[in-house]
């Protein structure tokens, strides 16, 4: 539920997250987005401060204009309209190249280093828990200028140390370790974004840099639901909260059918 | 020379028991009746290879998959298909990599080379738990990349909107993995929406993913793509197949009901139809746009 329809209530934690991924998409930006928030997000930012930025979908969908909120990754609403359609070895290629400017992944879990791990808990072919894979994220992670993770957080998604690095983030942390690996220099991790705090990178390592407090969060409540003694940012703030105009642009531009807004996600449907 | 031939014997006669078989349809058109056919003939030891193709989920609760290659399955409890394979004994191993890497192996097959650099995958424990990523060094820079094999499936199916009767095939939308798959591929079935007159394809030929002289068979066969959607013919009921085929009940019912219990394609969906609630094909009526027609000539 992004936006409770209790007029008291006017937002919930998910919406910050929508709207702080929205706040990290510049108006020249070239963003790579896949289903859920970052879905949300992308629009958000279309109808709001970044009108021109381009919004490229893994199956091979290039667009600069709006489109219709799916409840799957390619439906015929995304698809209607696009500037260019095409496949997914061309769109990943635009980011292999370098022209993707900012990517948004989900995750299973985060680690200290922004590794991401969306494959197995445990040893690999005895798993205590299994994701279903990569899918197009190891791809954003590793092609992009910036990555942005949007998760929920709790301690067991946040462990200081991944078993199974699907995405690499700046891996052991060490300088130069993503371009030791063959990964371009200045890619890699730029923020984590969940609904308690969004956090940037220093040095390679995760740090708080902002607290959701507008929906009840506080720094306490942030490093207990770390799995490593997190370092805060010198310049820590509150993120940004929704403002009035970007809530009434989520409810009536970007999600009008309520497919996330005001209600439970609703997958059954002609789309 | 005309190719056209109906479902059962495209996928008899090009379909054997042990091939590495592509999926075209990456969420968009996927071959949704030539899948239920290759159940409905068991045809078993497949090594499959697809992105994101729903029905995907029968070949393997089937215990017709020895191996997949992907990036994105579910392989757990949440999958029902995934519990009945492995209760059989039959679950196939998965061969994972990320969404580009399989776009990869399957464009250097294509190519005709043995493998292809890459920077995805790099940098990441796949390359550890699979033997087909690993890293090459540049020959002319000297940097260090990924690598991934070529993979050349033994048949390679599609589903399109129009082709013509020897095998040119159109297909518009969003194309997910298609043009390579198909290519890679040594055998190719193409099933359609229209067989259409060769002069159809010939007023728009950059619209042509793969040529006759590369084409097996041609099965005309509408709706072959539901329960996704197809650009500009149908919308799709993707999330009603998950509920559809999902928990075990629903699963059990949906493969006596709608897979072996049935001649071909045509009556599984007129028995759909017969299930489902009045409307439910209706309601996959699009609103159709038309582009302005290329202009071509001398």
């Amino acid at each position: 539920m992004i936006i409770r329809n209790d007029e008291n209530d006017k937002y919930t934690a998910a919406a910050q997250m929508v709207v702080a991924g929205a706040h990290q998409i510049r108006p020249d930006d070239v963003v790579y987005v896949g289903l859920g928030l970052p879905f949300l997000s992308a629009l958000l930012a279309k109808y709001t401060h970044a009108p021109e930025c381009t919004i490229i979908i893994e199956n091979g969908i290039v667009r600069t204009t709006g489109f219709e909120l799916p409840r799957a990754t390619d439906t015929l609403g995304v698809q209607f309209m696009s500037d260019q359609l095409t496949g997914l070895f061309y769109v990943s290629s635009l980011g292999q190249a370098g022209h993707i400017t900012t990517g948004f992944i989900g995750a299973g879990q985060v680690d200290r280093y922004g590794n991401v791990n969306d494959t197995c808990v445990g040893d690999y072919y005895r798993p205590s828990h299994r994701w279903a894979g990569s899918g197009g994220a190891n791809d954003v992670m590793s092609f992009c200028r910036r990555t942005i993770t949007m998760l929920r957080q709790s301690q067991r998604r946040f462990p200081g140390k991944v078993d199974f690095i699907t995405c690499p983030g700046y891996i052991d942390g060490t300088l130069g370790s993503r371009e030791k690996a063959g990964l371009l220099p200045g890619t890699g991790p730029a923020m984590v974004i969940t609904d308690l705090a969004c956090y940037t990178f220093e040095n390679g390592e995760m740090v708080v840099k902002s607290v959701n407090s507008s929906v009840g969060a506080t720094l306490e409540k942030v490093k207990e639901e770390v799995g490593w003694d997190i370092k805060v940012a010198a310049d820590l703030t509150d993120t940004t909260p929704p403002t009035d105009e970007e809530i009434r642009v989520l409810r009536e531009r970007v999600d009008p059918r309520r497919i996330w807004v005001g209600g439970k996600r609703t997958p059954i449907g002609k789309d | 020379m005309n190719k056209v031939m109906t479902m059962h014997k495209a996928i008899s006669r090009f379909v054997t028991a042990g091939d590495t078989l592509f999926l075209s349809g990456m969420q968009h058109g996927e071959p949704a009746a030539a899948v239920h056919e290759i159940v409905r003939q068991k045809i078993d030891r497949l090594t499959l290879v697809s992105v994101l193709v729903a029905t995907a989920n029968l070949l393997i609760g089937e215990g017709l998959v020895d191996r997949v290659l992907t990036g994105y399955t579910n392989q757990d409890e949440r999958s029902y298909a995934v519990v009945k394979a492995r209760d059989a004994g039959r679950l196939p191993v998965f061969e994972e990599y990320s969404h580009f890497g399989i776009s990869l192996v399957l464009l250097a097959g294509q190519m005709g080379i043995p493998f292809i650099p890459t920077r995805s995958e790099i940098g990441s424990d796949m390359p550890k738990y699979n033997k087909n990523i690993t890293s090459v060094k540049c020959p002319f820079t000297g940097e260090y990349l990924g690598a991934v094999r070529a993979v050349n499936p033994d048949v390679g199916i599609i589903h399109v909107q129009r082709c013509d009767a020897e095998g040119n095939a159109q297909k518009w939308g969003t194309m997910g993995v298609d043009v390579e798959g198909i290519n890679a591929s040594k055998k190719v079935i193409v099933t359609t929406e229209k067989i259409v007159d060769a002069d159809v394809i010939r007023r728009d030929p950059n619209r042509t993913i793969i040529p006759s002289f590369r084409v097996s068979a041609v099965v005309e066969q509408p709706f072959g793509a539901h329960p996704m959607h197809l650009a500009g013919c149908y919308s799709g009921d993707m999330w009603g197949y998950y509920f559809d085929t999902g928990p075990k009940e629903n699963y059990e019912s949906y493969v006596k009901e709608l897979v072996y219990g049935l001649k071909d394609w045509d009556e599984h969906l007129k028995r759909k139809a017969e299930i489902k609630p009045p409307g439910y094909f209706e309601n996959f009526r699009i609103n159709a746009v038309e582009s302005d027609p290329i202009i071509t000539g001398y």
